[in-house]
């Protein structure tokens, strides 16, 4: 019952990491963990800059198909 | 034994396919479960994946996950992103996934079931799947460059012009058929028009509360957008029920088609966090929600499907389109089997995020399989209702009549029996003034959408709402297409305009912002007011240059991918892609040819453009109408040229590819590979994202 009870929240909590990355809520923090960003001596963006530069890059090319 | 028990196990699920498709393709006697199709098309997709996807990857493109990949050597945390490769399925499906697999097959259900289901399965599984996977593959092993830059660098300069020209056309051509299809849904629809109207001020609300109140919280801010929409959609009856309301909300089809231009000029313009990303937001999540409770609902209620298999329409007097079964079935149903389109995706964001080179092919293939299953379901909800209703609703009145008794005696009179009142009595049921004449396919699949839903849940009581919510949930995901592609079309158009005067290609610079979205907007709103105004109902014109334009880039994607594995020596397989580039340069010239050149004015443009001229000069036409009907013929002129340039596109890149692939195997040039360097990856074999909080 225990062991049910492990797995039932393991999956839980995968399935909201997975949400959370698929519909963007968790993108800031994943920039901050990027070997990109921790290696680069720039200046980090604040969670509102990096919200807005995220969305027109993602909206210039194509990114919803017909 | 373990090994046996596995074999067995694929020998039963691939007889037990084989045994649905014969089922679906010789039954002849009562209607069939639209279970038969949901076994067929799961086996189907079963062993393909298993088998076929498997052999390319092995044998055809040897996937390597010994080698990094661009998100591991480039990883920024903003384009370049090692991601899960759930999460990132999930990516590509939903922006794979547009109204196209909806629609097409609801259009191609006037042929019967079968040649539409057929299309999709085997179209998927032999081409559509390969060519997204192969192209992903592609693009991975070159850091993620997009179709145009790999015809460049692989076929030649002007393959990558002709890719880049398709693109322009497929977008212009696709924002205006679905702004069509969108306008049809909404004619005389005060419910349908308030519920979508009212997802802007939602949009707008949830643009600010993400940019300046919690930056980047997309999930709260899209639960509290979702629950605000399905209040609007319960309120739209509000609004239809009130006579003063309904009159503001009640508009004609030019309105319509004027509303939509505008709100795609706003899209373009506006910062996109205000409009478009939010409404975006809300799309994927009503998105996957509808897809996933459709395919529910069909193995809950399990419908029959009322439709034959074959239809008189397949010798080409369809009243939804015109045009036989070969080469119109192939051109209709475009996403679903194979979409040039998604060669855009597959070459965009997700080879940027992959994290090994064995996930394309769950991620390339898999996602367009299950594409593929939501037009199959598609083809399920609009074969389940009764067809007579289905024609009804599809067909336009120069062709049925313009009387609901005489439109009914003419679709009774096609073997598909049919009353004027049951017309009346299902349109009251969904809450709309009217069902006839609507074609687009959206209407209709809404009725069949939602006739399921209702037996699932709530009875004939709530027919209305599932009807207004499916008509919301395909509204409000074209439009999010519609307005991402008119953003994407001004950054083109900036591009293009850029190389002739500096200051217009810059993305900031507002006068140059307005005239490309002026331009972009004035280009595919064109063919969308041509398409409202089209007495034959606009959708016989336009879908077939959508399918013929997507399915054109889908040939510059299968010939970049031919001669790719030509250059990597892979000769042996290369009927692979091959073959499905042949079949597609054959539907896409026979279709260009009858488009154009067809005798009947129903399907070529040009006979259709000689009927009006005759007609004028025999004084058939009223001296009032004379402006309008000229402003016909040049539209028919204004198609036929459209059709012709993107044929001999087809043409000149054929041509040209064939030259390159003739100097490679006679060793003229040294066949180079413009892949990046190999570099061996650093992540350990069980590597799944764990740094990045994935594990």
């Amino acid at each position: 019952m225990r062991h049910a009870g492990r797995l039932t929240s393991r999956f839980i909590r995968r399935f909201w990491r997975g949400l959370r990355e698929w519909c963007g809520d968790a993108a800031y923090e994943t920039y901050l963990r990027s070997k990109g960003t921790q290696s680069s001596p720039c200046h980090k963006l604040t969670p509102a800059e990096f919200y807005v530069e995220q969305l027109n890059r993602r909206y210039s090319k194509p990114n919803r198909c017909c | 034994m373990k090994r046996l028990f596995v074999i067995v196990a694929w020998i039963i699920v691939a007889l037990l396919g084989a045994g649905a498709f014969a089922k679906i393709a010789f039954d002849r006697g009562e209607p069939l479960n639209a279970t038969w199709f949901v076994v067929a098309a799961v086996c189907c997709y079963l062993v393909a994946y298993r088998l076929y996807s498997a052999f390319i990857a092995a044998k055809v493109l040897a996937l390597d996950d010994a080698r990094a990949t661009p998100s591991e050597r480039h990883d920024d945390g903003r384009d370049f992103v090692p991601t899960n490769k759930w999460v990132l399925f999930g990516h590509h499906f939903a922006a794979i996934a547009g109204p196209g697999p909806l629609v097409g097959p609801t259009l191609a259900a006037q042929f019967g079931y079968l040649p539409g289901t057929l299309w999709l399965i085997a179209g998927a599984v032999f081409a559509g799947c390969v060519q997204d996977f192969v192209i992903l593959f592609c693009s991975i092993r070159r850091d993620g460059k997009s179709i145009g830059q790999m015809a460049r660098e692989e076929v030649s300069e002007r393959g990558g012009f002709i890719a880049q020209l398709a693109v322009l056309a497929i977008m212009t051509i696709l924002l205006a058929v679905i702004g069509l299809v969108v306008v049809n849904a909404l004619k005389s629809s005060p419910w349908a028009t308030f519920t979508l109207a009212m997802t802007i001020p939602i949009a707008l609300l949830l643009g600010l509360y993400l940019r300046f109140v919690r930056p980047g919280r997309v999930l709260e801010a899209s639960v509290m957008g979702v629950a605000l929409v399905l209040f609007v959609v319960v309120a739209g009856q509000w609004v239809a029920d009130s006579p003063s309301w309904a009159s503001v909300f009640t508009l004609s089809g030019v309105a319509l088609a004027f509303a939509i231009i505008a709100y795609g000029f706003a899209a373009s313009a506006l910062p996109v966090w205000l409009l478009l990303a939010p409404r975006d937001y809300l799309s994927a999540f009503i998105k996957a929600g509808a897809i996933f409770s459709l395919a529910a609902g069909i193995l809950i209620v399990r419908p029959q499907v009322l439709m034959p298999p074959l239809t008189r329409f397949i010798d080409g007097t369809g009243p939804v389109f015109a045009g036989k079964i070969f080469p119109f079935c192939f051109i209709t149903i475009a996403c679903g089997a194979i979409s040039g389109f998604h060669s855009l995706i597959s070459s965009g964001t997700t080879p940027k995020m992959i994290l090994r080179e064995s996930h394309a092919r769950f991620i390339g293939y898999g996602a367009m399989l299950l594409e593929s299953f939501v037009g199959v379901m598609a083809m399920v909800a609009a074969c389940a209702m009764p067809p007579g209703v289905y024609f009804a609703i599809n067909s336009p009145p120069s062709i049925v009549g313009s009387t609901s008794d005489a439109a009914a005696a003419t679709i009774s009179g096609w073997g598909f029996p049919l009353q004027a009142q049951t017309m009346t009595d299902l349109a009251h049921k969904v809450g709309e003034i009217t069902l006839w004449n609507r074609a687009g396919g959206a209407p209709s699949l809404a009725v069949g959408m939602a006739q399921i839903f209702s037996s699932t849940i709530g009875g004939e009581r709530l027919l209305s709402i599932w009807y207004h919510f499916a008509i919301m949930f395909e509204a409000l995901f074209i439009l999010t297409v519609l307005d991402a592609g008119t953003r994407v079309g001004r950054f083109m158009v900036q591009d293009l305009g850029g190389r002739f005067w500096k200051p217009f290609g810059r993305t900031r610079w507002m006068p140059g912002v307005l005239l490309s979205s002026a331009i972009i907007v004035g280009l595919w709103g064109y063919f969308l007011y041509q398409g409202v105004v089209d007495p034959l109902g606009g959708i016989n014109s336009l879908w077939p240059l959508f399918g013929i334009s997507n399915q054109l880039l889908a040939a510059v994607a299968l010939v970049v991918a031919t001669t790719i594995l030509m250059k990597m020596g892979r000769l042996r397989w290369i009927w692979v892609t091959l073959l499905p580039m042949a079949w597609l340069v054959i539907i896409t010239m026979t279709a260009s040819y009858q488009k154009i050149f067809d005798a009947n004015p129903r399907i070529g443009f040009l006979s259709y453009a000689r009927v009006l001229a005759a007609q004028i000069a025999a004084g058939k036409i009223p001296a009032a109408k004379i402006a309008e009907t000229q402003r016909l013929i040049f539209n028919q002129r204004l198609d036929a040229a459209v059709t012709g340039v993107l044929a001999a596109m087809i043409l000149v890149l054929i041509v040209e590819a064939l030259v390159h692939w003739y100097s490679i195997l006679n060793r003229r040039i040294e066949p180079v590979l413009h892949e990046s360097p190999y570099v061996a990856t650093r992540w350990a074999a069980d590597y799944s994202g764990a740094a990045h909080g994935d594990d």
